[in-house]
């Protein structure tokens, strides 16, 4: 129609591979570097995993220092943040207990009475309750991680399952490691696009591995290397439109989505990215490891 | 069609319609209709509507003590009648251990014992019993606590008003309720908090020196004043009568005595009130309420009808809401919340409001993008894409399941991968078109190729969704059903709908020859 089409050549021939070592370096460091941030500055919890109280309040002529003020006279751990926009104010609250949480709500509330026009929302989570969540949250990521691999082992040969895991486990992880310096919420939606991007990942790279699959049938004499860029080109056009099209409709949802839902859009628009550079950059290029060759010639 | 049987264009656009049809009720979401058909709609989470999640945690360990003591009032009863003096009793976490002064009628106080408490384990050994809760004695008190309570919680919960109310067990001692459209959680959170164990008991006026040494003896208890700690009473530890024996309980105003709670006894209590008020005029009767002493007004005279009021320094809201926990009846245990979710009904609208934005916003672009980048072929998809979040949505009513905040990210999230089916099928067009001329040809191998891909990398994005359903909990739970039900459309709609599609574009423009 427009032609905007042919800007991906139908064949394209760029060299993927050749690059690997450098894109493999920066990967690895990216990791490392991921590790030593998650270790050292940590993520930056939100109540689902540390527990404590969390009230979000629409106010009227007032103003955040005013309310700080009023609230830091009786509580020490409070802290105050504008939340969208100036008039909306989130207010976190760390209790030690669960009976102190139910008066913690009430006494804030009675504090800022006459500030307020509307309570929007009140959350607590006790500290039992954060530590089962966590653990839940940790329980899902791996348990997926593991189906995929028994899936993706299931329907290529394990080396492929191999590839895919290197390339998830890069994601996760280099992913953790932007939500850390960006000090981006983590909360239990942060989970659910943590899972999501490995659902996503994989999905970019089963579809390379699929081509990879069949050309290893179609072209018996020709180089790994030259196979697995061919078949990454062949794939190419796809990866990018796919990845494009799921960042539109993430990024709406990060500008038009509201407040709550921005720091799961974020975490997935970096997810997504992350995601599509590993199939082709690390998914792949992990496949060099094995000689695939022997095995076919079984067939 | 040429090509194309005509059971699958049946099928294909039955399906279709259907998947239309069954977004209506949503669409329209009338709240209020009881029309059998408007009411297949969405159900809006918490989150989207306004309301309160809360988890209660029943607080098992009072009740183990509870019962521990309960194990020491009858062994002291049971060892008086055998005339058997108690040397010590050590109260542990988990058991009570008893030191006879004389080991010869042991046996028979442990037979007794075990006549009463059928299931705990009793050891002797040399002038010592130990009593102990194992664990299936501590089940059965758990399980009959946790029924009790979500009884009453019910109960509670119903008097409060609240419509519709989801009240349910949540593990091993946990109760999970959510109320939606509470606009007051925090009253809900009140009523909930209190055990509301209501007894009468005797007050003892004589035995001051108890009092002084804060020491109570064996069948006393002390209790301090509901407003002043530091007034203290000295009780039966035995009740005349308890919350049990009440049949109602209302708030009242009494001219002199302000706002009170009225109530009134079944037969049972109204004899033992009656039978105890008679013998005991002059002396007073404490009304005690969680522990604490409400008030303790003189007998003057006998009260033998089972009514009466409790007074105390109430406003009219206190009052009304004792009333309430006392008809309900008393917790077994406390309950603790332990986590709790309330969202205002003005956040709910806004949520929804910007989700829809965000939904449409993305599927506009979404849409522009096809086209450029396929012409035709990108509309055809584009058709698929709406078709397919028509049928998310009638999934969603047609189910039941809830939509939640992190549900409407789940079909934003949908919208632009759903393409991709679609995407991979057009990219293998485009590769056959460079092989051969025939265009029917072209098409069929496309989807053929392209079949085995899709399945795979749909089914891995299923397998994350389906992890998140079993793990995740309230509204990320949401999120892995649209995402779900997403993946599920739009595997339907690229490889049925979409074939369709081209195959009737093909047939009618006639095209000698494919150019994506």
């Amino acid at each position: 129609m427009f032609g905007l089409n042919k800007i991906i050549p139908v064949e394209p021939n760029i060299n993927f591979l050749g690059l690997r070592r450098n894109f493999l370096i920066f990967s690895i460091l990216a990791m490392l570097i991921s590790i030593v941030l998650l270790s050292i500055k940590g993520l930056n919890l939100g109540i689902d995993f540390k527990g404590g109280t969390l009230i979000e309040v629409s106010t009227k002529n007032t103003s955040i220092g005013e309310l700080r003020d009023i609230l830091s006279s009786s509580y020490s751990d409070v802290s105050l943040q504008e939340f969208g926009n100036e008039d909306i104010i989130l207010i976190r609250l760390q209790n030690k207990s669960n009976q102190e949480s139910i008066e913690t709500v009430n006494s804030v509330k009675n504090l800022i009475q006459d500030k307020v026009v509307e309570f929007r929302r009140s959350e607590f989570v006790g500290p039992t309750i954060s530590s089962e969540l966590l653990l839940r949250g940790f329980q899902a990521v791996s348990f997926a991680l593991i189906a995929i691999l028994i899936y993706i082992w299931l329907r290529f040969e394990w080396q492929f399952g191999f590839g895919a895991v290197v390339a998830l486990t890069h994601d996760v992880l280099f992913t953790l490691g932007l939500l850390s310096i960006l000090n981006v919420e983590f909360s239990l939606a942060t989970i659910a696009a943590i899972l999501t991007i490995a659902g996503y990942s994989i999905n970019d790279t089963v579809v390379i591995f699929d081509r990879v699959r069949e050309n290893l049938r179609k072209y018996k004499k020709l180089e790994l290397v030259d196979l697995f860029n061919l078949s990454v080109n062949n794939t190419l056009s796809r990866t990018i439109m796919t990845s494009l099209t799921t960042l539109l409709a993430l990024v709406s949802l990060f500008i038009f989505g509201g407040e709550v839902i921005r720091p799961f859009a974020l975490t997935m628009i970096i997810g997504v990215i992350i995601g599509t550079y590993s199939s082709v950059f690390i998914a792949v290029p992990t496949l060099l490891i094995f000689k695939f060759r022997p095995q076919d010639e079984d067939d | 069609m040429k090509n194309y049987p005509i059971w699958k264009s049946f099928t294909v656009i039955s399906l279709v319609l259907l998947g239309i049809i069954f977004a209506i009720p949503s669409i329209i979401y009338d709240e209020n209709s009881e029309n059998w058909f408007l009411k297949n709609k969405i159900n809006l989470g918490l989150d989207l509507q306004g309301g309160s999640y809360l988890l209660l945690e029943v607080q098992l360990d009072v009740l183990y003590k509870e019962e521990l003591d309960n194990f020491v009032d009858s062994i002291r009863l049971i060892s008086r009648d055998e005339s058997v003096k108690i040397e010590k009793i050590d109260i542990q976490e988990n058991e009570v251990v008893v030191f006879f002064s004389n080991k010869e009628k042991i046996k028979d106080i442990r037979d007794s014992f075990f006549q009463m408490y059928r299931g705990v384990s009793l050891q002797i050994s040399n002038n010592r019993l130990s009593i102990k809760l194992n664990d299936e004695y501590r089940k059965i008190i758990q399980d009959s606590a946790i029924k009790q309570s979500l009884e009453i919680v019910r109960k509670r919960i119903d008097e409060s008003g609240t419509k519709e109310p989801l009240i349910q067990r949540s593990g091993k001692k946990r109760i999970l309720l959510q109320l939606p459209g509470v606009k007051d959680p925090e009253r809900i959170k009140d009523l909930l908090g209190k055990t509301a164990k209501l007894t009468f008991h005797i007050v003892d006026n004589e035995n001051t020196s108890a009092l002084q040494n804060n020491l109570a003896p064996f069948g006393k208890i002390i209790v301090p004043d509901m407003y002043d700690e530091n007034t203290k009473y000295l009780l039966d530890k035995r009740a005349v009568v308890g919350g049990e024996n009440l049949v109602d309980a209302k708030g009242s105003f009494d001219q002199t005595e302000g706002h009170a709670v009225s109530f009134r006894f079944d037969t049972e209590g109204a004899q033992k009130f009656g039978k105890v008020t008679t013998n005991n005029i002059g002396n007073n009767l404490a009304v005690v309420l969680d522990g604490v002493v409400i008030t303790a007004p003189r007998i003057s005279s006998a009260i033998t009808g089972g009514s009466g009021i409790i007074t105390g320094n109430f406003n009219a809201q206190e009052a009304s809401d004792l009333a309430v926990l006392l008809r309900a009846g008393a917790l077994p245990a406390p309950l603790e919340i332990v986590e709790e979710r309330s969202v205002g009904a003005g956040l709910g609208a806004d949520s929804i409001a910007a989700g829809q934005i965000a939904a449409i916003i993305g599927m506009v672009l979404v849409c522009i993008f096809m086209i450029l980048i396929y012409g035709i072929f990108g509309a055809l998809a584009n058709v698929s894409l709406i078709v397919n979040l028509f049928i998310i949505i009638s999934l969603l009513g047609t189910i039941g399941a809830t939509l939640t905040l992190p549900g409407i990210a789940g079909i934003v999230l949908t919208i632009g991968m759903a393409v991709d089916a679609n995407v991979l099928i057009f990219e293998r067009i485009k590769e056959e078109s460079l092989k051969q001329t025939k265009v029917f040809q072209i098409v069929k191998n496309g989807f053929d190729r392209a079949m085995s891909t899709i399945l795979d990398a749909n089914i891995t994005t299923l397998i994350a969704a389906v992890l998140l359903f079993a793990f995740g909990s309230g509204p990320i739970r949401g999120f892995s059903i649209t995402l779900s039900l997403g993946v599920i459309a739009s595997m339907f709609t690229a490889l049925m709908l979409t074939n369709f599609l081209v195959y009737l574009y093909l047939s009618i423009s006639n095209k000698k020859e494919l150019k994506l």
